[in-house]
């Protein structure tokens, strides 16, 4: 059934059903003409007929009277086929004919009739009742004379047309429901191909590539023109990429040997506190320059989605209380408690490391807010829940909170509330934590906690 | 300790030759990749430190090479790319331990002493004892003066890292990738925080401390 609405959804499908549509109507019209207008032309057939032994008939009653016209009606009366013959008087006494009774209008005024009547007499069918159409007459002699026809014939006649009619209506709707059918599915197939490739490729494997197969159709050309778009994007990855390399070679290096000279200079230097003092300003300046480049490179690579070999099965729940357990005696130093609400077993196709820096992150972020005061302690829990495949790692605290217009804003790089301005930080730690987010599929949002703030990182169950 | 640095950039080089020579080690340098495989692979060091991104060579085709004619002394990767993945790399390719640059150099002291360590039989070792504090690895039992210290999972893991390497220098770093199994560093002082908690149980009410804080540098257990 998901089958059939999927491949319903598809255009092809519902192309099909339009044309289908469209072809039952055009030919419900076409073959309504066509028996209309035959069963016109056998009316006028018939009427003819009719007239023409009317005026034979007359004119025997002229000239042989009375007798010939018996002998003639008896006659054609008693021939097999859809022939009506009446000779009679005007109150319905009949002296010949193979139909007794008519309407008595029909006796009574002259003219062209067509009405039921009972088949009795006239000649076998299958059904007792009969549809006529007769022309009466008032003969020279004062006798009433009835000719007519059974129109059952034409009747069979448009009942074969419409019978074809529904036959080929029914064999186009078949054959044109599985020639959909099948284009649709070879296009779905095509388009399946095109879908799955895309998925891979969106997992951070770019170096997937549609395949094209020799029937050289459109959907060829669309893979060309997508491999060749990927082609590219691999290209400026694999720049970015390096690009990123060199830089972090070209400054790390200098950086190094700042830090090593600083370092040796320390060793050496003994006795002055201020030149000591001033060098060891110097190493922490630099480590903290490359704590913060560190964590650029880490977002522009996160960012980048970029193809990750440390992806693997991931058990979140056991990330989230390790990362907790690392923290709880240093919160709880700073008359913070640390408490977990961790849903066991939940597990992620993730990068461990970056899914441990962002909790490492928010928990940082979390100490920095949740101080204790005017004498209530502070609150951090840390919770890991799954729910409707989704995965929400989170962080709340019960300190000042953040307030909405800004909830957003702190999430972009360099960010920093005027709060916490005068605080340690680079003000990149909830961005690398966003772009973890992000490299996961995910997003991260900050929500209220009332009273504080609570950091949650949502993320599919299966990206 | 005899050492083989593998580093292009002179500088950086002559300064950490110094250094490893005030803590008293012998260290032969190489300046590109060909010279230092060809040096790694004649002479017998303790521990080679061989930069990733070499002339001529790159860092992690030496060690491969070296792996494949089973040399097993240790190697230090020294790298500018501190990514996860690097990491990863580094360490498939046959690396021991990874350093990103730039780095304290304390903190390379350290590692390469546990690293050179590592070749010592006493890796199988059951039981680790320092002074009068032992630890079972296998009935995860810990003892001081005979009698017997309750310590939780982590604290047991710390204190058998931190016996494994005694008398060793062990970094913040260091306890946080052997111990949590993590690569990050952390700003705040977490490590520091389980030290003194792991230290309460261990040295309270004993004249002789055995847990030390090393200034700069990190934490060492002897007695």
């Amino acid at each position: 059934m998901l089958k059939f609405a999927q491949l319903w959804r598809t255009t092809t499908a519902r192309l099909t059903a339009i044309f289908i549509v469209l072809f039952v109507v055009f030919s419900i019209l076409l073959l309504g003409f066509v028996a209309y207008q035959s069963s016109i032309q056998l009316q006028a057939q018939q009427t003819a007929a009719i007239d023409r032994e009317v005026e034979l008939l007359q004119r025997i009653d002229t000239r042989q009277g009375i007798r010939g016209i018996l002998y003639a009606v008896s006659r054609l009366a008693g021939q097999p086929g859809p022939g009506i013959y009446y000779l009679g008087d005007g109150e319905g006494l009949q002296v010949a004919g193979n139909v007794s009774t008519f309407p008595t209008e029909v006796l009574q005024n002259p003219g062209t009739y067509s009405f039921n009547y009972a088949r009795d007499q006239a000649f076998e069918g299958d059904q007792a009742q009969g549809f006529a159409v007769v022309r009466s007459v008032l003969l020279d002699s004062g006798l009433h004379l009835v000719v007519g026809r059974d129109v059952v014939e034409r009747r069979g006649f448009t009942a074969i047309i419409f019978q074809a009619f529904l036959l080929a209506v029914v064999g186009i709707l078949v054959f044109s429901v599985i020639a959909g059918l099948i284009t649709a599915r070879r296009v779905l197939r095509r388009i399946d191909t095109i879908n799955a490739t895309s998925a891979k490729i969106m997992t951070g494997n770019l170096s997937e590539r549609i395949p094209v197969t020799r029937r050289n159709d459109e959907f060829d050309s669309l893979a060309t023109n997508l491999n060749a778009m990927l082609d590219r994007i691999e290209g400026l990855m694999q720049g970015l990429k390096e690009v990123t390399d060199n830089v972090a070679h070209d400054l790390k290096t200098p950086l190094t040997r700042l830090r090593t000279q600083a370092e040796a200079a320390l060793r050496e230097t003994d006795d002055s506190p201020a030149q000591r003092a001033a060098l060891e300003t110097t190493l922490s300046e630099s480590d903290r320059l490359i704590r913060t480049f560190n964590a650029l490179l880490m977002i522009a690579r996160a960012e980048a989605g970029a193809p990750s070999g440390a992806f693997a099965d991931v058990d979140v729940s056991a990330v989230a209380a390790d990362v907790a357990e690392l923290y709880e005696p240093a919160a709880e130093e700073q008359g913070i408690t640390l408490t977990t609400a961790i849903a066991p077993g939940v597990t992620l196709w993730a990068n461990r490391e970056l899914i441990g820096q962002a909790l490492v992150n928010l928990i940082e972020n979390a100490l920095k807010y949740a101080a204790p005061r005017d004498g209530e302690k502070g609150q951090i829990v840390v919770s890991v829940a799954a729910d409707k495949g989704r995965v929400l790692v989170s962080v709340g605290d019960n300190g000042p909170g953040i307030p909405e217009a800004d909830r957003e804003r702190v999430k972009e790089r360099w960010v920093r509330l005027e709060k916490s301005r005068t605080e340690a930080g680079s003000g990149l730690g909830l961005s690398l934590v966003s772009a973890v987010a992000r490299l996961h599929k995910g997003a991260f949002r900050v929500e209220d906690n009332a009273p504080g703030v609570r950091a949650v990182i949502d993320l599919p169950a299966a990206p | 300790m005899k050492i083989l640095l593998i580093e292009d950039d002179r500088e950086a080089a002559s300064y950490l030759i110094q250094a490893l020579d005030e803590a008293g080690h012998v260290t032969h340098h190489a300046s590109d990749g060909e010279t230092g495989y060809a040096m790694a692979s004649s002479m017998d060091y303790d521990v080679l430190i061989i930069d990733r991104m070499l002339p001529r060579r790159d860092g992690l085709s030496i060690i491969e090479s070296l792996r494949a004619e089973a040399n097993k002394t240790p190697v230090l990767i020294l790298s500018a790319l501190g990514e996860v993945d690097d990491r990863v790399t580094g360490l498939r390719a046959g690396g021991d331990d990874y350093l990103a640059k730039p780095y304290a150099f304390t903190e390379l002291l350290a590692r390469i002493e546990v690293l050179a360590r590592r070749s010592s039989p006493s890796e199988a070792a059951t039981t680790y004892e320092v002074a009068d504090l032992s630890l079972d690895r296998l009935s995860r039992k810990v003892e001081r003066g005979g009698e017997q210290i309750l310590l939780q999972p982590r604290e047991f893991r710390l204190l058998e890292y931190l016996m494994k390497n005694a008398g060793k220098v062990v970094t913040r770093t260091m306890l946080l990738e052997n111990v949590w199994d993590y690569h990050f560093d952390p700003q705040t002082n977490v490590i520091d925080v389980h030290m003194s908690r792991l230290r309460g149980k261990i040295d309270k009410g004993h004249a002789n401390p055995l847990l030390h804080t090393i200034r700069g540098a990190g934490y060492m257990i002897r007695a």
